[in-house]
């Protein structure tokens, strides 16, 4: 299923460390502090742990929200956009 | 069946059981094919292996007077030649009606049924207890560290005796006669399986 990670992290280090999970778990880079890709259950509680394991939650938040397909598709990209099609996983598949 | 039970000297662990209830083909490629799983890799596992040295080292002393316990005995390793089996059980509980029940610490949530792979684990060390303890074990409990150790308690009725020396049969079986077996039927627990790369 489709996933956000979308975080605030007050500390530089621990900022860099999230980003770097979210791009070992095969994540897109969208935003500076949003990713975006295709995970599963196990993936994303996997995912959660490892962030909670790495942040201040007096001050930092992650956001982890799973999307289905068909929203993603209601999904409008405004100025300086992402490739959707990149990131959905059909065109992904066709990689490997 | 019976013959090969008692011929046979291969020993399995507790743990293989549960892989075998996720999976049949995981002993098949664990044990036949000797291709490790590597679960070491996964965060989870490290986590919870660390879960579970900190629970060893604090309250070491702590009873669950809840649980009606009046003693217990922590990180027990128990074997058993007759029912072929071994394992590490992480409390055994002596309880008040003179009967004891094993306890096991999952890095886990509850998510509204306690799983099969759970349920036999249980039973399992409650076949193992009783051999070695020579006492009655009734029932079992689990502990769901992601859950606010919330404790679920399960009952053991003979039928699961039963159905758990059937399924160590089985697993005797591919172990010693390298027999392919069926692949689980869910198929969603193939999604996140190691051996998804070269399960036909």
């Amino acid at each position: 299923m489709l996933v956000w990670v979308i975080y605030d992290i007050a500390d530089d280090p621990i900022r860099k460390k999230v980003s770097d999970k979210c791009k070992n778990y095969g994540l897109y880079r969208v935003q500076k502090s949003v990713f975006l890709g295709d995970l599963n259950a196990n993936q994303r509680d996997s995912l959660a742990i490892e962030c909670e394991d790495l942040i201040d939650p007096e001050v930092d938040s992650v956001y982890i929200f799973p999307m289905d397909d068909e929203s993603f598709r209601k999904v409008k990209l405004i100025g300086q956009a992402f490739d959707k099609e990149l990131v959905s996983d059909e065109v992904l598949t066709t990689f490997f | 069946m019976e013959e090969l039970e008692s011929e046979s000297s291969t020993i399995i662990t507790i743990s293989d059981v549960l892989e075998y209830l996720f999976c049949p083909r995981f002993i098949y490629f664990m044990y036949c094919l000797d291709i490790p799983q590597h679960e070491e890799n996964r965060f989870k596992v490290i986590k919870g292996r660390d879960v579970h040295k900190k629970r060893q080292m604090t309250n070491r002393e702590y009873v669950r007077k809840k649980l009606n316990c009046i003693s217990k005995e922590s990180e027990v390793y128990v074997v058993s030649k007759a029912h072929h089996i071994k394992g590490i059980v992480d409390e055994v509980l002596f309880l008040e009606d003179n009967t004891a029940a094993p306890l096991e610490y999952k890095f886990a949530e509850y998510k509204d049924k306690v799983f099969s792979t759970y349920k036999y684990q249980l039973v399992l060390q409650a076949l193992l207890i009783k051999e070695n303890y020579n006492i009655e074990v009734q029932k079992g409990y689990i502990c769901y560290t992601r859950s606010n150790s919330m404790i679920k308690e399960l009952a053991f009725k003979l039928s699961d005796f039963k159905k758990a020396n059937d399924i160590i049969k089985d697993i005797i079986q591919i172990v010693d006669k390298g027999k392919y077996p069926q692949a689980t039927k869910s198929k969603n627990k193939c999604i996140d399986c190691c051996y998804r790369n070269i399960c036909a």
